[in-house]
C-alpha cells in the first residue's frame, strides 16, 4: 500500500511538474491583439506629427524600426543596429559598427549605405561616412548626446523601397494600415529571433471603458487601463503590467494667481496636498508622491523638499482673505478621469485648509482659472534632456512666471539640472504631485519570456511575447 | 318724495340690505368652510411627507442591508480579513450605492475613516463622525435625519448606519438618500399648495439654505423668517406671509435630527389663491344673485308700492281737486284694501258733507251779501235822498215866503237836489260799472311805466294832500320787461290801490311802489305809511262794498281783487297796525 501511495505520488509530481514546464514553455504563432487610445495615421518616422499622435507612434514604431542604438532595458544606451561605437573627446566624430546580417523586411539586407542615407536626411549637415562595416558621423560640433539622439525612434532607420513604401528592421513588418487598425506581421528574418507572435493587431481610437470592455469580453489582449481600473481587473485575474513613472502631474498657476503676492498662498495649497494619499488610493500604488518634476530614478537626486519650508497661510489666515482670493478653479483636461479624481481630492486636501477649490473640465468656453493640473511626459532619456522635455510641455508662459532660468543645455552636469529644476519650483508656480506610470492590463492568455511586455521605458517588447493558443481562439 | 317713491325706496332698501346680509354671511360661512378645509388639506400634506420620510428611512434601511448583503461587500469582509489596507475599496461605494439607488453611501472604517464615498469619491481617509457617532451593535440602525457633507456643502438626507463585522474590524456602511425636490415630486400636492424644504447650512448659521421646492420656485424670502424662527425654537409655527401673488399661509414644521437638533424645516405654503377664487367666486356668484335679487326687488317693490299707493295717490289727487273746488270728485270704482277703503269712504262721506256746508254756506254768503248790498245801497242811498227829504221841506216851508225868497230858496232847492240826484246817478254807475267790469284783453304791457303813469296822474294831489305831503318812493326792477296783461285794468287796479294809500295817510307819509320779477312771476307792491289795518279787517277788505272809509264805496280794492284774479294772479295785504300796509299783487310773468 505505501509503495501504491508513493508511485501515485510519484505521477503527480510528475505531471504537476510537466504542467509547469507546458505552462511556461513559449508558443510560436497567434495574434495579439492591442486595443490603443491613439491613433497612428503616419509610420515614417522621420515625419513630425502632432503631439498627440507621437506619444501612440512611438510606441508602434519600436516594433518596425530600429536604430542605431538604444535604450537598454535598465537604462543608458544600449547596442541595436549598432553593435559598438566610439567617439573622439569632444563628442565631434562617432564611429558606429554596424550589426552585420540585418535583413530589411523585403528581405534584402540592411547596407551601410542605406544607413547613411537614413541618418543624412535627417541630419544633412553631419558629415556621415561608410567605412567599410563603420560608419563615421561628423557632427561639425560637440554633441556629447549623440547617442540620445540617435537612440530617439523618430530617428530610426527607414529605408524606402523600389516601390515607394518603406521597410525597417523590427520585429515586425506593417502589413497593413488604415487609420484604425494597424496590422503587423512577424519579421521572419529579424536579426534577433523570429518574433513568437505570429502577427500583432493594434485598434486605435478606443476609449479607455471600450478597451476594458474589450479586455473583459476577450476582444482584446492587451490594453492601456488607469490605476482607477486596477481592483477590477485584479477581481478577475487579469494581468496589471507597468512601467516606471513615465508622467507627471502638476498644479500649475495661472499668471494672475503666479506674483509674489499669492506666494504663501501658493505654497499653502501645495502643502495641503496629500500627495501619498493620492498614489495610495487613487492610483492603487501605482505611482510616487511628487515634489519635484524629475522622478528620482531618471533626476539621481533625492526629491525636493520646497513645499514644505516657508511661510503658510493658517486656516484663520485663509478665512480672512476676500472671497474671491480664497476661491480657486482648478481647471483639469476635460474626458481624463484621473486627473479628475486628483483634482477632486486636491479640492478635499485644500478645503481642510480654508480654501475652495472648484474644479472645471471645460469642452468649450470657460471662466478663467486659477490653476490647471497638467500631465507631464516624462522623457526617457537623461536629467537635462528630461528637464528639458518638461519644460517644452510647461510651456514658455508658465515657465516666464516661475523661472528665469532657461532649459538646461544638452549634456548638462546634473547639479546645473538640479539649479534649473530648483529655480522651477521654488516660486511655487509649478507644484508637483504624483508621477505615474504607464499601466497596461493583459490578458491570461499573454506570456512572455524575457522582460515583462512592457518595459521599465514604456516600450513595448512584444518580440519575447506569446499567446496559448488553446485558451481563445484568435480572431482577425 | 311721494309716498311710492318712499315706499318703493323703503322696500327696495330692505331687500338689499338682505340680499348683502345673505352675501356676506354666506362668503364669511365660505372663507371659514374652506379655511378648514385648507387646515385639513396642510395637515393631510405633512402626514403624508411624514409617511414618505418614515418609508424614505424604512428603504434606506433596507437598501443598507441589501448592500451589506451583496456579493461585493461579502468579497470585501473576507478580503479585509487579512489587513486594513482599504486602499483598493476606495471606488466601491459608488457601484454599491447605484445599485440601491442611494444617493448618500460611506463605507467607514472602525475609527470612523471613509474608505470609500459614492456622494464624494475624493473624500476617502477624511473621517465621518455620525457615522461612528452612535453605531448600531450589528445590523443597521434606525433611519435618521442628519447633514452629510457632500461636495457642495451640506446636503440633508434620510440616513442609516449598517455595521459588518470584517476580519480587520467593524465596517459601517453609512448611507441615505438626499432630502430633495425628488422626495417632494413624490407627493401629491393639493392645488394651490407648494413645500420648501430647508436645511441648516451650519449649526450656528444665521440663515438657512432652501434645498428644495415643489414648483421649481427659488425665491422664497418671505418665509425665510419664519424658517428661522422653527429652526430656533424647534417647534411648528403657522404664518400668513405676504407672497408675490398675495398672501399665503405657511406652515412650517421642524425636521429633527438623531440628536433632536433642528436639521432642517420643511415649510408647506398655501397660496390660498385657489380658496380666494372659490370665495370669490361664491362672492361674486352672492353680488350676481344679489344684484338680481335687487332689480327684483326694484320691480316688486315697485308694484307692491304701486299697488299699496294707486288708491292713496288717487285718494290724494281726489283731495286735491277737491281743494281745487272741484265739489264733484268721487272714489267709485277704487280698488283698495280695507284701510284705504275706509279712508275712501271717509273722504267720500267728507266731499258730500263739503259740498252740502258749502251750498249752504254759499246761500248763507248770497243772503249776507245781499243783505249787504242792500245795507250799502240803503246807505249810499240815503245819502243823497237826505238832503233831497230836507230840500223838500225847505221848499214847502218856504212856500209862504215872498217870490224873492221863495225863488230864491227855490234856487237853491233845485241845485241842491240836482246835486243830490248827480250824488245818486254816480252811485248807480259805480255799481253798474263793477256789475260790468270786462274780460281781460292781454296784451304786451310794461308794468314799470304803468307805475309810472300812475304815480304820475296822482303825483300834484299827493304834494297838495291836506294833511300833508306824500313822498312817493319808487323801487323798480329795471330788468323786469312786459308781461301778458290787460294794460288798462292793470292800471285801474293801480289807481285803486294809490287812491286807497293815499286815503289811508291823511296826515301824509310815503308811498312806495316797487316791482319785482322772477322766473314766473311778477310781483307789484304798493305801501303806504297810514294808519295799518287791523287784523280782523283783513279778511274782509277784497269784499265788495266793505269799506272802513266814511266816504268810500267797498268797490276800490274788490275791483283790484277781481282785476288780479281775472289776471290769475293773487293779492294779499300784511299790515302792521298804526305802521302802514303793504299790498303785493303777483300775476304770471
Amino acid at each position: 500500500m505505501p509503495r501504491t501511495i508513493s508511485l501515485w505520488l510519484v505521477l503527480v509530481s510528475v505531471a504537476a511538474a510537466s504542467a509547469a514546464v507546458d505552462a511556461a514553455r513559449p508558443y510560436y504563432g497567434g495574434t495579439l491583439r492591442i486595443e490603443s487610445q491613439g491613433v497612428v495615421r503616419v509610420l515614417d518616422p522621420a515625419v513630425p506629427v502632432d503631439p498627440a499622435d507621437a506619444a501612440p507612434r512611438d510606441l508602434v514604431l519600436p516594433l518596425v524600426f530600429e536604430t542605431l542604438v538604444g535604450i537598454a532595458p535598465a537604462g543608458g544606451i544600449g547596442p541595436a543596429l549598432a553593435t559598438s561605437w566610439d567617439s573622439d573627446a569632444q563628442g565631434a566624430r562617432w564611429r558606429f559598427v554596424l550589426r552585420s546580417g540585418v535583413r530589411l523586411h523585403d528581405g534584402s539586407t540592411l547596407e551601410l549605405a542605406q544607413v547613411a542615407a537614413a541618418l543624412r536626411q535627417r541630419y544633412p549637415d553631419w558629415l556621415i561616412a561608410v567605412d567599410g562595416t563603420s560608419l563615421d558621423i561628423h557632427t561639425g560640433a560637440a554633441r556629447a548626446d549623440l547617442l540620445w539622439d540617435l537612440a530617439d525612434i523618430r530617428n530610426a532607420i527607414a529605408v524606402r523601397g523600389p516601390s515607394g513604401g518603406i521597410v525597417g528592421t523590427g520585429p515586425f513588418r506593417v502589413e497593413r494600415l488604415d487609420g484604425v487598425h494597424l496590422s503587423l506581421a512577424a519579421h521572419d528574418g529579424y536579426w534577433g529571433s523570429r518574433p513568437f507572435l505570429d502577427a500583432v493587431r493594434i485598434e486605435f481610437g478606443r476609449t479607455l471603458s471600450s478597451q476594458l470592455t474589450s479586455l473583459e469580453t476577450a476582444r482584446a489582449d492587451m490594453i492601456a487601463v488607469r490605476p482607477t481600473d486596477v481592483r477590477r481587473l485584479t477581481q478577475q485575474q487579469l494581468r496589471v503590467v507597468a512601467s516606471r513613472p513615465l508622467e507627471g502631474f502638476a498644479l500649475v498657476f495661472e499668471p494672475h494667481r503666479g506674483a509674489a503676492a499669492d506666494m504663501a498662498l501658493r505654497r499653502t495649497v501645495s502643502a495641503a496636498i496629500d500627495r501619498a494619499a493620492v498614489v495610495r488610493v487613487l492610483l492603487q500604488g501605482y505611482g510616487e508622491p511628487a515634489t519635484s518634476l524629475l522622478p528620482t530614478w531618471l533626476s539621481g537626486y533625492a526629491p525636493f523638499v520646497l513645499a514644505e519650508g516657508g511661510a503658510r497661510l493658517s486656516r484663520a489666515a485663509v478665512s480672512a482673505l476676500p472671497v474671491e482670493r480664497r476661491t480657486l478653479v482648478l481647471r483639469i483636461p476635460a474626458g481624463d478621469s484621473v486627473a479628475q479624481a486628483m483634482a477632486d481630492r486636491i479640492a478635499v486636501d485644500a478645503r481642510d485648509a480654508g480654501l475652495t477649490v472648484t474644479v472645471q473640465a471645460p469642452t468649450g468656453l470657460a471662466p478663467r482659472a486659477d490653476m490647471r493640473l497638467i500631465r507631464v511626459p516624462l522623457s526617457v532619456t537623461t536629467p537635462d534632456r528630461g528637464l528639458a522635455g518638461v519644460m517644452g510641455t510647461l510651456g514658455p508662459r508658465t515657465l516666464a512666471s516661475a523661472t528665469r532660468e532657461a532649459a538646461p543645455a544638452p549634456g548638462s552636469s546634473l547639479d546645473a539640472v538640479a539649479r534649473v529644476e530648483r529655480s522651477l519650483l521654488e516660486q511655487h508656480v509649478i507644484v508637483p504631485i504624483v508621477h505615474v506610470p504607464a499601466l497596461y492590463a493583459v490578458r491570461e492568455r499573454v506570456d512572455w519570456l524575457e522582460g515583462p511586455v512592457v518595459l521599465p521605458s514604456g516600450r513595448w517588447n512584444l518580440e519575447d511575447v506569446w499567446v496559448e493558443p488553446d485558451r481563445v481562439a484568435d480572431r482577425p | 318724495m311721494t309716498l311710492r317713491n318712499r315706499l318703493f325706496a323703503l322696500v327696495s332698501a330692505a331687500v338689499i340690505l338682505a340680499v348683502v346680509l345673505v352675501t356676506v354671511t354666506v362668503s364669511a360661512s365660505s372663507r371659514r368652510a374652506f379655511a378648514e378645509v385648507e387646515a385639513q388639506r396642510t395637515a393631510a400634506f405633512v402626514t403624508q411627507f411624514r409617511r414618505s420620510f418614515a418609508s424614505e428611512g424604512a428603504r434606506v434601511v433596507l437598501a443598507l442591508e441589501r448592500i451589506a448583503a451583496s456579493d461585493a461587500m461579502l468579497r470585501i469582509r473576507a478580503e479585509l480579513t487579512g489587513g486594513t489596507d482599504y486602499a483598493p475599496y476606495v471606488n466601491e461605494a459608488l457601484p454599491l450605492a447605484s445599485s440601491q439607488e442611494l444617493g448618500l453611501l460611506d463605507l467607514v472604517a472602525a475609527d470612523g475613516t471613509i474608505v470609500s464615498s459614492a456622494h464624494w469619491p475624493a473624500r476617502f481617509g477624511r473621517r465621518n463622525a455620525w457615522a461612528i457617532e452612535r453605531p448600531p451593535a450589528s445590523g443597521s440602525s434606525r433611519d435618521f435625519l442628519q447633514l452629510v457633507e457632500v461636495p457642495e456643502g451640506n446636503a440633508l438626507g434620510v440616513v442609516a448606519v449598517h455595521r459588518l463585522e470584517t476580519g480587520a474590524g467593524p465596517l459601517y456602511l453609512a448611507g441615505g438618500r438626499r432630502l430633495d425636490r425628488e422626495l417632494l415630486d413624490a407627493l401629491t400636492l393639493p392645488p394651490g399648495m407648494r413645500a420648501l424644504l430647508f436645511q441648516d447650512v451650519e449649526p450656528h448659521s444665521p440663515r438657512q439654505r432652501l434645498i428644495a421646492t415643489s414648483d421649481g420656485v427659488v425665491s422664497n424670502a418671505a418665509v425665510e423668517p419664519l424658517v428661522a424662527q422653527v429652526r430656533q425654537e424647534g417647534r411648528e409655527q403657522t404664518a400668513v406671509v405676504g407672497g408675490p401673488g398675495g398672501d399665503e399661509t405657511v406652515h412650517a414644521i421642524p425636521l429633527a435630527g438623531r440628536d433632536g437638533r433642528v436639521q432642517g424645516v420643511l415649510a408647506v405654503v398655501s397660496s390660498g389663491r385657489e380658496l380666494v377664487a372659490l370665495v370669490d367666486r361664491i362672492r361674486w356668484s352672492g353680488v350676481a344673485f344679489g344684484g338680481l335679487g335687487i332689480a327684483l326687488g326694484f320691480v316688486l317693490s315697485y308694484l307692491v308700492a304701486a299697488r299699496v299707493t294707486r288708491p292713496v295717490e288717487r285718494l290724494a289727487v281726489a283731495a286735491r281737486d277737491l281743494a281745487d273746488g272741484d265739489w264733484n270728485v268721487r272714489l267709485e270704482g277704487m280698488r283698495a284694501t280695507r284701510e284705504i277703503a275706509v279712508l275712501a269712504d271717509a273722504f267720500e262721506t267728507m266731499g258730500r258733507q263739503l259740498v252740502d256746508q258749502r251750498e249752504r254756506l254759499v246761500q248763507t254768503e248770497r243772503v249776507a251779501a245781499w243783505r249787504e248790498l242792500a245795507r250799502r245801497l240803503a246807505h249810499e242811498l240815503k245819502n243823497p235822498l237826505f238832503p233831497m227829504r230836507i230840500t223838500l221841506d225847505n221848499l214847502r216851508r218856504a212856500r209862504p215866503f215872498p217870490k224873492v225868497d221863495f225863488d230864491e230858496v227855490f234856487d237853491e232847492s233845485i241845485e241842491t237836489l240836482g246835486a243830490s240826484l248827480g250824488n245818486l246817478n254816480t252811485v248807480i254807475g259805480r255799481f253798474s260799472d263793477f256789475a260790468r267790469m270786462p274780460t281781460p284783453e292781454f296784451s304786451r304791457v310794461v308794468p314799470n311805466d304803468i307805475v309810472h303813469e300812475v304815480v304820475g296822474l296822482f303825483r300834484s294831489q299827493l304834494e297838495t294832500n291836506p294833511g300833508g305831503a306824500i313822498r312817493v318812493s319808487l323801487d323798480l326792477d329795471s330788468d323786469a320787461g312786459a308781461i301778458q296783461a290787460d294794460g288798462e285794468q292793470l292800471r285801474r287796479a293801480l289807481q285803486n290801490l294809490v287812491l286807497n294809500a293815499i286815503d289811508a295817510m291823511t296826515g301824509g307819509g310815503e308811498l312806495g311802489v316797487r316791482t319785482r320779477r322772477s322766473a314766473d312771476v311778477f310781483r307789484i307792491e304798493v305801501s303806504d305809511t297810514g294808519q295799518g289795518i287791523e287784523p280782523g279787517e283783513r279778511d274782509r277788505l277784497f269784499t265788495p262794498y266793505y269799506t272802513t272809509k266814511q266816504h268810500g264805496t267797498g268797490l276800490g280794492l274788490a275791483i283790484v281783487q277781481s282785476v288780479v284774479s281775472d289776471h290769475r294772479g293773487k293779492i294779499w295785504v300784511e299790515s302792521t297796525p298804526g305802521r302802514g300796509a303793504t299790498f303785493h299783487i303777483e300775476l304770471p310773468a
